[in-house]
């Protein structure tokens, strides 16, 4: 958050047609200071303007040519800006870059909406893990119950921590068929992967189940550096009204 | 066809609309992994991405021009697999290809029984 005292004005100048990487160079500017944290950050369209071309820019209806001048600003602090300079500079292709210092005699707030949510910071949450993926397909049943919906109740009954099922386009498996989604004929025997992450432990205790279950496909495990963002509950008590 | 234990998952990310002789990029792989014996592939079609070419990859519900991100994942023993990647090169002229060690817990035919 920017705070009154001294900081960095940043005043970008580009053409409105100028792209980066498919894209016009003033979004890409403007979504990367977003993604980035900058505190604000305003785009102005000029109405004429020339550059490092001497080509004139106007919006002169009989002149169709466009390419009006595009002014990006934002203040920031001198840390913020120094750490965002690099990146701006390759961004900005054949466009102009001005550094100003400036003095913030009042941060702007955020507004009330937004400050009703609780602003708790994600706990982050690292360690070692397993990754298991089942690969069916989606006309598999049990007790006549699509098998990918089975499983996901079975492991929600388990408490497994998490389960994610995935449809495949095309494929082929343990019984050589051609699993296809083809808009021709409406079989729909899609390859179906479902991706659990839990412990070690608690997935190898879940495998009596998935034998029972999994007539035929392919299961895989794998080792993985769990990040795990989850949100302090202390104060809501969310997860007890979420558990029935 | 038989496999247990250690065994190698490889995953092949590119566009949708990747094209190979005449045909998608995707059922060109699967294909070549049916020929050369491969225990299995599954292809997948992602929301949203973006890649190698770093544009963003978006299938929109109104335009079927779409360029949806597309994930093939092939597992079997590693020496199968690292006959596959000399064809991947030559292939996928644009993607990414990464590999990594599984451990195969089950792997059934149609009839139930185990191998």
């Amino acid at each position: 958050m920017l705070t009154a005292g001294p900081a960095k004005k940043v005043t970008i100048y580009v053409g409105e047609d100028h792209k980066y990487h498919g894209r016009t160079v003033y979004s890409a500017i403007l979504d990367f200071l977003f993604y980035r944290g900058v505190s604000g950050a305003s785009v102005l369209r000029g109405v004429a303007g020339f550059g490092a071309d001497h080509h004139m820019h106007t919006a002169r209806v009989e002149v169709l040519t466009g390419n009006l001048p595009i002014k990006i600003e934002f203040i920031e602090s001198p840390q913020k800006v120094e750490e965002l300079l690099p990146k701006l500079h390759e961004m900005v292709g054949s466009g102009l870059i001005e550094l100003q210092d400036t003095m913030v005699v009042k941060p702007s707030e955020a507004s009330k909406k937004g400050a009703s949510r609780p602003s708790v910071p994600a706990l982050r949450r690292e360690g070692k893990a397993k990754l298991m993926r089942i690969f069916i397909g989606e006309n598999d049943k049990w007790h006549d119950k699509p098998l990918y919906k089975a499983l996901v109740e079975s492991m929600r009954a388990n408490d497994i921590a998490g389960v994610t099922v995935y449809q495949g386009i095309l494929g082929y498996g343990a019984n050589r068929r051609i699993h296809k989604d083809s808009a021709l004929h409406l079989s729909h025997d899609r390859p179906m992967m479902l991706s659990v992450v839990d412990t070690e432990q608690k997935l190898r205790a879940f495998f009596a189940i998935l034998d029972a279950m999994v007539q035929q496909g392919l299961v895989v495990l794998s080792d993985i550096d769990v990040i795990r963002y989850t949100h302090d509950y202390s104060e809501g008590e969310r997860r007890k009204e979420a558990r029935p | 066809m038989k496999l247990e234990g250690k065994a190698t998952m490889l995953r092949i990310h590119f566009g949708e609309s990747d094209r190979w002789q005449d045909q998608p990029l995707y059922r060109a792989i699967v294909e070549k992994c049916r020929e050369l014996d491969l225990a299995g592939a599954t292809v997948f079609r992602g929301v949203e991405g973006y890649g190698a070419s770093t544009l963003i990859r978006r299938s929109h519900l109104l335009s079927f021009s779409s360029d949806a991100p597309i994930m093939v994942s092939v597992i079997d023993a590693e020496d199968k697999v690292q006959k596959l990647l000399p064809f991947l090169d030559e292939m996928v002229a644009q993607g990414l290809v990464a590999i990594s060690p599984v451990e195969v817990i089950k792997y059934v035919h149609q009839h139930g029984q185990r191998c």
